[in-house]
């Protein structure tokens, strides 16, 4: 099927090599600032969907992908050309993630009867549960710590390396967290199992 | 760790052929071996699968323009002229409309005009009472009063709810359910105030009398337009405060765990003026829910008349009881809508907020009727009070008083309040969370998730049971416990600091 390869290539990850988005950079410091938009335009989907996906809200992507590009437009002067820009970028997009978690979190604790109704999607959409929503659904159950790695390697097409230089920890770590995401994941999704083959 | 946990990870890396060459050809000669193994890398593959399965989010295509525009609005203001070059052909045209505009100023308001009253005449055909298209009940009625929600039609999937935002400037929501909307609050209102069935039978026809008078109130038609009168607010408020004068008559000892002080003199003077008023004014203003706009416009609706026609349909009710049957409001927002800024005023008069099953319009102080009702305001704490404690006692809803120094939350239980009270000076969640960026607070989402109305909430609050399932192991959990109670300690520790005291206290209400 010609469509569906054609799709299959868009989603593929877009191989960069390190000179690419290193020589941006440089321009970018020598003053082009026109060179930004370029890395933007570059990595926004990548940055834009992995928000997506670690916190299950549509509404909060792009205020979320716009305050890490903003720190990066802030901070890209001060790159030290030591690792790739991408594991930089990620490690930003990933931080910002979780400090909206947590924040959001903390605050439904402190206001359970103030919002009437849930802040993520399923609550407001009267749109059929499909696999992609169910899955999505699950993976938001993970803790912080297994979520993380499981959507960067099997969403994001990350290698453990990648991944550990990305959230800072240890390759040993990230194939047991990857591993343990994963069975938790089917534990959460084994009562949907009908759903899911239908 | 143990051996079989250990294989297991292993697969999980081999799948992402993330081993090395050693560890891969081991991986695979165990594979050969074990049927076990094979169904476990088969198991860790559809998970795999599943995950890959999930859609990206649509391109952003405005998304570099918005987040330039939002780091040049951050810097200074320099160079701010030079944007204004392209934009200079546009000028010109538009200074030439401003000149003819100025030669004949009423153009566009003519134009405005005419296009306004053929569109209002056409959404206003054959409009009817919700009451009657809707075929409401009593019970519907003191779910209005009480909830501030009416079913929109038959299949009771589509509801109005009129409510107040901070400043107490009026609102209403259009929404759609995916299910009926069931409340039995009413039964539940007979059954908290102990009512003998002579009495409920009082209550039924005081709201009986309301209905006639609520008629005219909102009306609806086959076009999908929803039209609702200014007053409706009013309204909402003096039926709600006249069942209680009523049920106070009735049944003083129970009344008084909702309203302990009573309602005074001056407050039933109020209601019964409010009535009075409210029954013989006339008020033409409406506002008009369409499919393409919200307007508000004048609309006489002859009782009379309606009802001169209604009787001639009770004498054939049986050839058109099939046609009220099929009576459905069919409202569908447009949820692309919703990438509108919500703060800008999309018609210029009313904040409109639309979302795929919700639509929120706040109404302009200059679209409700000011009938100048003996201040009618004034019965509000009455209102409120009553509300929040027939939540409290029959729906057994927590309170949640918050100021600024502490939070109070209470519940009610076999006859017992269970009060629960955090105490702080000063507080501030933000730095909090920041002071302590390794903390994971996921632990805690599941002490929210609380619907009102629901009774197994309270349930909620409570320790989540499946906290443990989510740690791997054993030694995980008591690792992760380790962590919290440190990070306990700590937060206790800073707490002190901030004269934050939590106080826990259970009294027995006094049986009467």
């Amino acid at each position: 099927m010609v469509s569906n390869d054609k799709e299959k290539d868009l989603q593929q990850p877009q191989i960069l090599s390190l000179d690419d988005d290193y020589a941006i950079i440089r321009q970018f410091i020598d003053g082009d600032k026109s060179a930004f938009q370029i890395l933007v335009k570059r990595h926004k989907e990548k940055v834009r969907n992995i928000v997506y996906i670690t916190m299950n809200n549509s509404s909060l992507v792009d205020d979320i992908a716009q305050e890490v590009f903003i720190t990066v437009y802030r901070n890209l002067k001060n790159f030290r050309f030591e690792s790739q820009f991408t594991t930089w970028l990620y490690r930003i997009t990933v931080n910002r993630c979780k400090d909206y978690l947590r924040k959001i979190n903390v605050r439904k604790i402190f206001s359970p009867l103030e919002d009437g109704y849930d802040v993520s999607d399923s609550s407001i959409s009267t749109e059929e549960n499909d696999v992609s929503k169910l899955v999505m659904d699950a993976i938001s159950k993970l803790p912080t710590k297994l979520r993380m790695p499981l959507i960067l390697k099997d969403i994001e097409g990350f290698s453990y390396q990648e991944i550990s230089e990305t959230l800072k920890c240890e390759m040993g770590t990230v194939k047991s967290r990857i591993f343990r995401g994963r069975e938790k994941l089917k534990e959460i999704l084994q009562p949907l199992e009908r759903e899911l083959m239908r | 760790m143990n051996k079989d946990l250990q294989t297991r990870e292993l697969l999980s890396a081999y799948l992402d052929d993330e081993l090395s060459q050693l560890e891969k050809s081991e991986v695979e000669k165990l594979l050969k071996t074990s049927l076990e193994l094979r169904k476990q890398l088969e198991d860790l593959k559809k998970i795999k699968q599943l995950t890959q399965q999930i859609r990206r989010m649509p391109e952003s295509p405005f998304f570099e323009t918005r987040l330039m525009a939002s780091i040049e609005g951050q810097k200074s203001e320099t160079r701010r002229i030079s944007r204004w070059l392209p934009v200079t052909a546009l000028a010109v045209v538009t200074i030439g409309l401003m000149i003819v505009l100025k030669l004949n100023p009423d153009l566009v308001n003519d134009l405005w005009d005419e296009q306004k009253e053929a569109i209002a005449g056409f959404y206003k055909e054959n409009l009817q009472p919700v009451l009657f298209a809707a075929n409401l009940t009593n019970e519907d009625i003191f779910n209005f009063a009480f909830n501030n929600e009416l079913p929109l039609d038959n299949t009771r999937k589509q509801y109005l709810l009129l409510g107040y935002d901070d400043s107490g400037k009026e609102f209403f929501e259009i929404r759609s359910a995916n299910e009926e909307l069931k409340r039995q609050s009413y039964n539940e209102y007979i059954s908290a105030m102990n009512l003998n069935d002579e009495q409920k039978k009082t209550v039924d026809s005081i709201i009986g009398s309301y209905s006639k008078a609520l008629e005219a109130q909102i009306l609806v038609n086959d076009k999908n337009t929803i039209a609702i009168n200014s007053n409706l607010w009013n309204y909402r408020k003096a039926i709600f405060a006249d069942l209680l004068v009523v049920s106070e008559k009735m049944n003083k000892t129970k009344f008084d765990r909702i309203v302990p002080a009573g309602i005074s003199n001056a407050e039933k003077m109020i209601v019964v003026n409010t009535i009075e008023k409210l029954k013989n004014s006339y008020n033409d203003q409406y506002i008009f829910v369409t499919p393409d706009s919200i307007f508000a416009d004048t609309y006489e609706f002859n009782t009379q008349l309606f009802e001169t026609q209604l009787k001639e349909l009770e004498k054939n009710i049986e050839a058109n009881e099939k046609k009220l049957k099929q009576y459905a409001l069919s409202i569908r927002f447009d949820s692309t809508l919703q990438t509108v800024d919500k703060s800008s005023n999309i018609n210029h008069s009313f904040r409109i907020a639309i979302d795929s099953n919700i639509c929120r319009v706040d109404i302009p102080e200059s679209h409700i009727t000011e009938i100048r009702i003996a201040d009618i305001n004034n019965i509000d704490p009455l209102i409120e009070q009553a509300t929040n404690n027939i939540h409290f006692y029959a729906y057994k809803v927590p309170k949640v008083e918050r100021t600024e120094s502490r939070i109070k939350i209470e519940y009610f239980d076999n006859d017992s309040i269970h009060s629960y009270e955090l105490q702080f000076d000063e507080y501030d969640i933000d730095s909090m969370i920041e002071s302590r960026p390794e903390f994971d607070f996921y632990s805690l989402d599941q002490l929210r998730q609380v619907k009102p109305f629901d009774d197994s909430m309270l349930a909620k609050y409570q320790f989540d049971k499946d906290y443990f399932d989510r740690y791997y192991s054993d030694e995980e959990f008591k690792e992760q416990m380790e962590e919290l109670q440190i990070e306990l300690e700590r937060l206790s520790e800073e707490m002190k600091n901030w004269k934050i005291k939590v106080r826990k206290e259970v009294t027995k209400t006094p049986r009467r």
